[in-house]
This record gives structure tokens, C-alpha cells and sequence, in this order.
């Protein structure tokens, strides 16, 4: 079927990891980050998923459970966050969320 | 208990007295007096059994221990010390007891006899002291009572100034002092004295004459010597039985007995210096008295004087001595006459004040002699025992000064003839005051209200004055002494021969002269024929309207040290003492403010950090994610 | 070592990254994050790992990213407009572009993930009885753990999403 080394994937694992750090970074949309967020973990569930086949384990397996569990739990309270912030203050720019300044 | 234990006990006593009365009696002058005056009774009766029981010891602790250095806190009970303590504790006690009545109307009798107490401690520490550092640690407490007797009545600015002075004329003595322990640790490597004794007596490689010199600064400043005279006549401003004990008996006896403690430091160049200086504070201080009118301020001259003799006697050093069976031996002969003087003079000089207080009180505070007169009549007991004190210092044959005045005047005559010549006139000078004050206060006819309603005091301010007159007539002669201080009094050689014959004319002599001059100048129509100005009833003195260039040089004379000292002070160190203020308030305040100006700077730029945005913190988060990475592949 | 399908998922996946995290609209962007879950599925296919597969479709796909667009429909202000960037994330967005290459870049050349080839034969993230024993025996602690975590997130969304009084 699919036979491609574990460099390969832990490459690709690696360039969704940077795309979805780089749109924490540039983004400024508080939706968007949190999508990148979501992007970073999945990120790191392919790594585990790949170490644990190609070492015959199933420990990262069973680990990327729970990983996706957080990452529900994490998403929702983070969104009812923004959704809360929105109401507040009207804007979901992080530029524009800067209360905490000095 | 062990004499070490009495010892620490007379010790102890005193000090615990001050500081009950400081923290509880403050209040309760009466309460304060008594405890006071109890414990001075428990250390002269332990002094007095120390002193005549003819036990000596030595005893000592470590107290600090800094590398190679070892400061130990011990007692050297030798003859020298017994003498001393056993003048200490008989004038304080007699001091306490009169002044249970002059200081009876007082405000602050507990602050009082606190002091009395503290200096007391302190005194004694000097006397018993085995080492230089522990002498000097009681010196400074001794300086710190006397700072505090003088300013009694501190709501006067007089005392304020008077013990300041005291104080800083004792400190500049006190820096001499300092350097000359420290320089003796340095060449010597020990302060401890009899550890010193044993080292010069088997001969000490190292020739020095700054130590004896430096060490002898304290003196100069303890013992009011020329230059640092200045302050003794000032500390007349505290009350008058402070002036008996501290600056007439003991305190400024302190540093003659330093000198003797250290006599074995001494060299021939040094004792020359301190013959020479002590004759002419001695000269100096006749000289000032002429012209006094204040009874306290003439008894302070007196003092210094009479400072002057002994440390000239001192300077004078040891002769050779031929014994019974043809020997000779070298005694120190200086270090016994200067102590044989400073027990006489301890006693009737501390009569003479405590008479002069009596006189004080029964006038209602007047000072002034040429306002008194008459009080022979009306202060019968008082003008016997002063009469006693004034034959005792002028050395009137028989009483207790002659002897110690002989004494002296032999050494001198046989060591050098110079300083023999001006001790006599010195003598003259003496007699010529001490008559001209005892004449102007008690006989004669009253020359003012509160002179002619004078009374006589009280049994408690009686009593004292009896037991020191009794003293000051029978302290001169030295067979009644106790075998116990032979080691020192029996150091003064009495004069043989022909010298003794020279000795004994002069010294008549120059007495008869002396009082006839004073008797003749001051006779009660002499002084009225000096006239009065008008305001006050301010009488002029005989001499000076008689002989007013004399009387004028006298004067400016006294005032020439305290003129040149203010104007050092106002001109030089004033103004150099504002410019280190200067420099202080610009340098280092500017410095420690600039630091402080520099946190608050990088505060400033911390807080700059804090933007609010999200963004800017990921920021934050990638540069650290870029250093752990450059860490973790070896490129930092 | 590289096969056509699998270059072809990969791609895949990285295009709808990028279109998930570069497009304006946040719309597009959710869905964009939805096609590259389905590549991601796709790869733990590849993987062996069915199970997983199945339930990052299940839990990620259908119910974060229906959240997401959820939040997005209620908020997000369409027309608002978009100030410019900064010249400081311009920088910054150098630097980890910078970064990133030089971490590929050294994968590729120094990486030695070299391992033999996965055995043949059943592959253990196939049987969902290995998943339910290990997780039961070895990992019960992180599972109650995860339970409370998740009760906690709930209680929480519930405090946070009340209206202000």
C-alpha cells in the first residue's frame, strides 16, 4: 500500500506544525489562532501516531487520545472566551485587545 | 570570697546602682541618693579591707579574641592600686554624703547620683585595670561621666558648652592615647602591664620614644595639662561636689596614675618632655589664679597646678638611692612623690571644694569672693576645716602637703636645678592666692547681703569635711600609712643632708613671702581703697587697679589658650568642615541617588515590555523557541 | 520510500493548511481546516491506525470544526476592516519562515530516523481490543483524569457563556 519512511512523515508533520505556528503568529483574527492552535495538534497527533507504527508500540496510539480530548475541552472554553470577549469589547482583533498594556 | 571576686564585686556594685536608677528611680531622687550612697559605703569598706589587708593578686579573663590579638579583661591589684583605690573610695564617699544635702532642693537628684554611680564604676575600672586597652575602654567611660556631671543643669547653655568641651579637649588627649597603645602592641606585642614590666626589665631590644610620648597624651588630656588645659576651668560650671571628686581628686588624678602604671615604658628624652610640660603648666596655671574671682574657678586653677607638680615629678624620674648598708639602687623616686602628692592633694584638695560648696550653699549660690567676707563668725566649722585644707596646700611644716611638697621639691633640687627654681616660685604663687582667697572669703567684714546671712550647713555636709580635715593634717606623714603601700610611698625619698636643709629653707621662704604679700595686698583697706563701680556692687580687685599692666598681662595670659583654640575652630576647621558636608551631599548622596536612578531606569524599560497584545507575546514565545534550538544544536 | 498516494495526501493537506491559515474570509478558513483534517485522516489510514482515523473525523471534523463555524457565524463582523500589518510581525513572520526551513533543511540532511520497515502481519493500531485493554489497564489514571478535565471544561464554558447580569 502506502510505504513511505518515518522521515517523511515526521517532515510533514513538521511543515503543518510551522504553518500553523506561523498563523498564530501573523493572524490577528482570534478565530483564526485558535484554528491554528487546532492545526499545531493535529501536527503533533501524526508525529506520535507515526513514531508508535514504526516502532511497533501503541502507547502513541493511546496517547493521541487523550490529546484529542484536550483539544475539544481547550476549544470549547477558549471560543466561549472569545465569545465573551466579543461581547465586551465588540472586536475580535487581538490588536485591539491590549486592556493589559502596561 | 576570694579578693578577685571583691574586687569584680566593687566593681560590679556601682554600675548596677546606675542602671537600677536610670530605669526605675528616675523619678525617686531620694531613693536614688540612698542606694547611691549605700553602695559607695559597701566600696569603701571593701576598699579599705583590700587596701589595708595587704592581700595583692592579679586575675584576668579573656573577653575578645581577633586573630592575634587578645583583649582581656583583668585586675592588677598591686601597692600602686591599692593606694588609688582606697583615695577613690574615701573622697567618693565623702562626696556622696555632702551631697545628700547640697543636692537635696534639686530637680533631677536621681539623673544626679546615677552619674555619681557610673563614674564611680568607671574610675575604679582605671584603677584596677591590668592592660591598656581595658584602662582605656574605663578612660572613655570616665570622659563620658564627667560629660555628664558637668551638664547637669543642662537647661543652661553654660554646662552644655562647658562639657562638650570637656569632652572634645579629652578626646583629642584620647586620640594621642590610642596611638600609643597601638604602637606599643605593634613594637611590644602585648599591652598587658606586667607582661611590659617583665619584658623592659629584662631589656627590650627596641628603642622607642613615641610610645611614652603618645601615651602621655592621655594625660595631657586627663589631666588638663598644657595645651588641652582649657577645659578644666570650664568644667567648673557642674555642681560643686562634682567638681570635689571628679576634677580635683580622681579623674584628672587618672592620668597621673596612667603615667605611673607605665612607668616602665618611660626613656630619659620622654621624661624630660614631661617634667618640662608639667612645670610649666604648673607656672601657667599659678599665673591664671592671681587674677580669679570666681571661689571655684580659683580652686581649679589650684588644681592644675598642683596636676602640674605631679607630673613634673613624675618627669623628674628615678634617682639613686643609697641604702643603710652602702648600696645603691636606682628607686623611682618621680612615680613615688607624684603619687605621695596625688593622695595628699586628693584629700585636701577635695576639702577645699567641698568647703567652697558649703560656702556656696550657705550664701545662697554667690561665687564671687570679693562678695563674700566675714563667714569666719558666722561659718565657724567650715572655716576651720578650710583653714586645715589652705595650710595643707600651701605646705605649711607638719601638715599633709609639706611632706608631699618636699618630697618634690628634693627630687627636683637634685635632678634639675631649673625646673627646682621655678616649682619653688610656684609655691610662692600658691601661697599667695590661696592666702589672698582665704582671706577675701572669711575674714574681714561681709562685703555683701548674703555674705551677712550666711549660716552653717548641715551634719551630712559637716561630716565629710571633718574626716578629710583630719585627713589633710595627718595624711602627710607616712609612718602612719600601712605597710601595704610601702611599694609606692615608699619610693619618696625623704631629703639628707645639706640638700634637706636647702629644700626646707627655700620652701619656708618662698610660704612666708607668698602669704605676706597676699595678707599685705589684700587687707580690708586695700580694698577699699580699690573702689567699687557702681553698678552691682561689682568690687575691684587691689591688684588690678594697683598694678593694672601686671593685672592685664595676667588676664590676657588666661585667655590666650581659649582665644587661639576658638579661633582654630571658627576659622580653619569650620570651614573645613563645611566643605566635607558639601562633598557629601554632592558626591556620595549623588552617588547612591544615581544607582537609585538607574533601577528605577531599567524599571521604566521592564514595564515598556508590557504591550497587551497577544501577538506581541508569541513573539516573545518564537524568540524563545529560537534560543532553546540554538542551544540545543551547539551553536550557543 | 515515496509512494504517489501518499505524496498526493501530503500535498493535499499542506495546500488546505496553507488556504486554513493565509484566507481572509474565516469562513473559508474553517473549511479549509476541515479538508486538511480529512488529508490527516487520510495519512492515519496510511498509518494503520483506523481507529484513530475514524475518530479524528468523528470528534475534530464534526464537532470542533461545527463549533468553530458555530462561533464564526456568531461573531465574526464581516467588512471589518483589516488595519495593516506591522513592520515588527513582518519580521517576525521572516524569522520562523527562516526557522522552519532550517529545521527541515537539517532534518533532511542530518535526520537518521532511518528505522527498518514496519513488520508485515497485523499491525497492533488495527485491533480496537488493544486500544480497550490499554487503555483500561495501563492509562486508567490519565483517563479519569481526562474525565475530570472534561467536566471541568464544561463547567466552565457553562460559567463563562452567561450573559452578564
Amino acid at each position: 500500500m502506502i510505504t513511505a519512511s518515518l522521515n517523511a512523515y515526521i517532515g510533514l508533520s513538521a511543515i503543518l506544525f510551522a504553518i500553523g505556528f506561523l498563523g498564530v503568529l501573523l493572524r490577528r483574527n482570534a478565530l483564526v489562532i485558535f484554528m491554528g492552535l487546532e492545526l499545531m495538534l493535529v501536527a503533533a497527533t501524526l508525529a506520535l501516531v507515526a513514531f508508535s507504527r514504526f516502532n511497533a508500540t501503541m502507547d502513541g496510539d493511546v496517547f493521541v487520545f487523550f490529546i484529542l480530548t484536550v483539544a475539544a475541552a481547550e476549544v470549547a472554553v477558549g471560543l466561549a472566551i472569545v465569545v465573551a470577549l466579543f461581547r465586551r469589547r465588540g472586536t475580535i482583533q487581538v490588536d485591539e485587545l491590549d486592556s493589559l498594556k502596561n | 570570697m576570694s579578693p578577685a571576686r571583691l574586687a569584680f564585686l566593687l566593681l560590679a556594685a556601682p554600675l548596677a546602682s546606675a542602671a537600677f536608677t536610670a530605669c526605675f528611680l528616675r523619678r525617686r531622687g531620694g531613693a536614688a541618693a540612698a542606694l547611691s550612697v549605700g553602695v559607695a559605703a559597701l566600696i569603701l569598706a571593701g576598699a579599705l579591707w583590700l587596701g589595708f589587708s595587704g592581700v595583692r593578686f592579679e586575675a584576668a579573663r579573656e573577653w575578645l579574641s581577633l586573630g592575634g590579638l587578645i583583649v582581656s579583661f583583668g585586675f592588677k591589684f598591686d601597692d600602686l592600686a591599692a593606694l588609688m583605690l582606697v583615695i577613690v573610695a574615701l573622697v567618693g564617699f565623702c562626696v556622696h554624703v555632702f551631697s545628700l544635702d547640697y543636692m537635696s532642693e534639686d530637680g533631677a537628684k536621681g539623673r544626679y547620683f546615677a552619674g555619681l554611680s557610673i563614674f564611680m564604676f568607671s574610675m575604679m575600672g582605671i584603677v584596677l585595670a591590668n592592660n591598656l586597652f581595658m584602662m582605656f575602654i574605663f578612660w572613655e567611660f570616665v570622659g563620658f561621666s564627667s560629660w555628664l556631671l558637668i551638664n547637669h543643669w543642662h537647661e543652661r547653655p553654660a554646662p552644655c558648652a562647658a562639657a562638650k568641651k570637656a569632652f572634645i579637649t579629652n578626646r583629642v588627649g584620647d586620640f594621642g592615647f590610642l596611638l600609643g597603645i597601638i604602637m606599643c602592641y605593634w613594637i611590644r606585642g602585648t599591652v598587658n602591664l606586667t607582661d611590659l614590666a617583665v619584658q623592659s626589665s629584662s631589656g627590650f631590644a627596641i628603642y622607642s620614644r613615641a610610645i611614652p610620648l603618645l601615651l602621655f597624651c592621655g594625660a595631657i588630656g586627663k589631666s588638663a595639662q598644657l595645651p588641652l588645659q582649657v577645659w578644666l576651668p570650664d568644667a567648673m560650671e557642674g555642681p560643686t561636689p562634682v567638681s570635689a571628686l571628679i576634677h580635683a581628686a580622681t579623674m584628672v588624678a587618672a592620668g597621673i596614675y596612667m603615667l605611673c602604671r607605665i612607668q616602665m615604658l618611660m626613656v630619659p628624652q620622654a621624661l624630660e618632655v614631661i617634667a618640662w610640660v608639667g612645670t610649666a603648666t604648673a607656672l601657667y596655671a599659678a599665673l591664671c589664679a592671681v587674677t580669679q574671682r570666681d571661689i571655684k574657678k580659683v580652686l581649679a586653677y589650684s588644681t592644675l597646678s598642683q596636676l602640674g607638680y605631679m607630673v613634673a615629678a613624675f618627669g623628674l624620674g628615678s634617682v639613686e638611692h643609697r641604702l643603710d648598708n652602702g648600696e645603691t639602687i636606682l628607686v623611682a623616686a618621680g612615680v613615688g612623690a607624684a603619687m605621695f602628692h596625688l593622695t595628699t592633694h586628693a584629700f585636701f584638695k577635695a576639702l577645699l571644694f567641698l568647703g567652697s560648696g558649703s560656702v556656696i550653699h550657705g550664701c545662697r549660690h554667690e561665687q564671687d569672693i570679693f562678695r563674700m567676707g566675714g563667714l569666719a563668725r558666722r561659718m565657724s566649722f567650715t572655716y576651720v576645716t578650710f583653714t586645715f585644707a589652705v595650710a595643707a596646700i600651701v605646705g605649711l611644716p607638719f601638715f599633709a602637703g609639706f611632706f608631699s611638697k618636699e618630697a618634690i621639691l628634693a627630687l627636683a633640687f637634685s635632678e634639675n636645678r631649673a625646673i627646682f627654681a621655678i616649682l619653688a616660685f610656684t609655691a610662692a604663687l600658691t601661697a599667695f592666692y590661696m592666702l589672698r582667697l582665704w582671706r577675701l572669703v572669711f575674714l574681714g567684714k561681709p562685703r555683701s547681703a548674703s555674705a551677712e546671712h550666711a549660716h552653717e550647713s548641715g551634719f551630712s555636709m559637716k561630716a565629710p569635711l571633718a574626716v578629710l580635715a583630719g585627713l589633710a593634717v595627718f595624711g602627710g606623714m607616712r609612718r602612719l600609712y600601712p605597710s601595704g603601700f610601702a611599694g609606692v610611698l615608699g619610693w619618696a625619698l625623704e631629703p639628707e643632708g645639706s640638700a634637706r636643709a636647702a629644700v626646707l629653707s627655700t620652701s619656708l621662704v618662698v610660704l612666708v613671702g607668698g602669704a605676706a604679700l597676699a595678707l599685705i595686698l589684700y587687707s580690708s583697706s586695700a580694698i577699699g581703697r580699690a573702689g567699687a563701680t557702681a553698678a552691682d556692687n561689682y568690687l575691684r580687685d587691689p591688684l588690678e587697679s594697683g598694678f593694672p599692666r601686671l593685672f592685664g598681662a595676667l588676664v590676657t595670659l588666661r585667655d590666650s589658650f581659649d582665644t587661639a583654640y576658638e579661633y582654630y575652630i571658627e576659622k580653619i576647621q569650620q570651614r573645613l568642615a563645611m566643605l566635607l558636608n558639601f562633598v557629601d551631599l554632592l558626591g556620595i548622596g549623588g552617588l547612591v541617588r544615581s544607582v537609585a536612578g538607574m533601577v528605577g531606569l531599567a524599571g521604566l524599560q521592564a514595564r515598556a515590555l508590557h504591550v497587551g497584545r497577544l501577538n506581541v507575546y508569541v513573539y516573545w514565545f518564537l524568540a524563545g523557541v529560537a534560543v532553546l534550538w540554538a542551544f540545543a544544536a551547539g551553536i550557543l | 520510500m515515496f509512494n504517489a498516494l501518499f505524496v498526493f495526501i501530503a500535498v493535499f493537506t499542506v495546500v488546505c493548511a496553507l488556504g486554513a491559515m493565509l484566507s481572509r474570509n474565516t469562513v473559508d478558513a474553517a473549511m479549509c481546516l476541515l479538508l486538511c483534517l480529512a488529508g490527516v485522516a487520510g495519512l492515519f489510514v496510511a498509518l494503520h491506525a483506523f481507529l484513530l482515523a475514524f475518530l479524528l473525523l468523528l470528534v475534530y471534523a464534526g464537532a470542533v470544526v461545527t463549533l468553530f463555524l458555530f462561533i464564526i457565524m456568531l461573531i465574526d463582523v464581516r467588512g471589518a476592516a483589516v488595519p495593516p500589518r506591522r513592520r515588527i510581525a513582518t519580521a517576525a513572520g521572516a524569522a520562523a519562515l527562516v526557522l522552519v526551513v532550517a529545521g527541515l533543511a537539517s532534518l533532511a540532511t542530518r535526520g537518521r530516523l532511518s528505522l527498518p520497515p514496519p513488520p508485515p502481519g497485523l499491525p497492533v493500531g488495527e485491533s480496537l481490543k488493544a486500544y480497550a485493554e490499554l487503555l483500561f489497564t495501563t492509562y486508567l489514571l490519565p483517563v479519569q483524569l481526562i474525565g475530570f478535565l472534561l467536566l471541568i471544561a464544561m463547567l466552565g464554558v457553562i460559567a463563562l457563556s452567561r450573559k452578564a447580569p
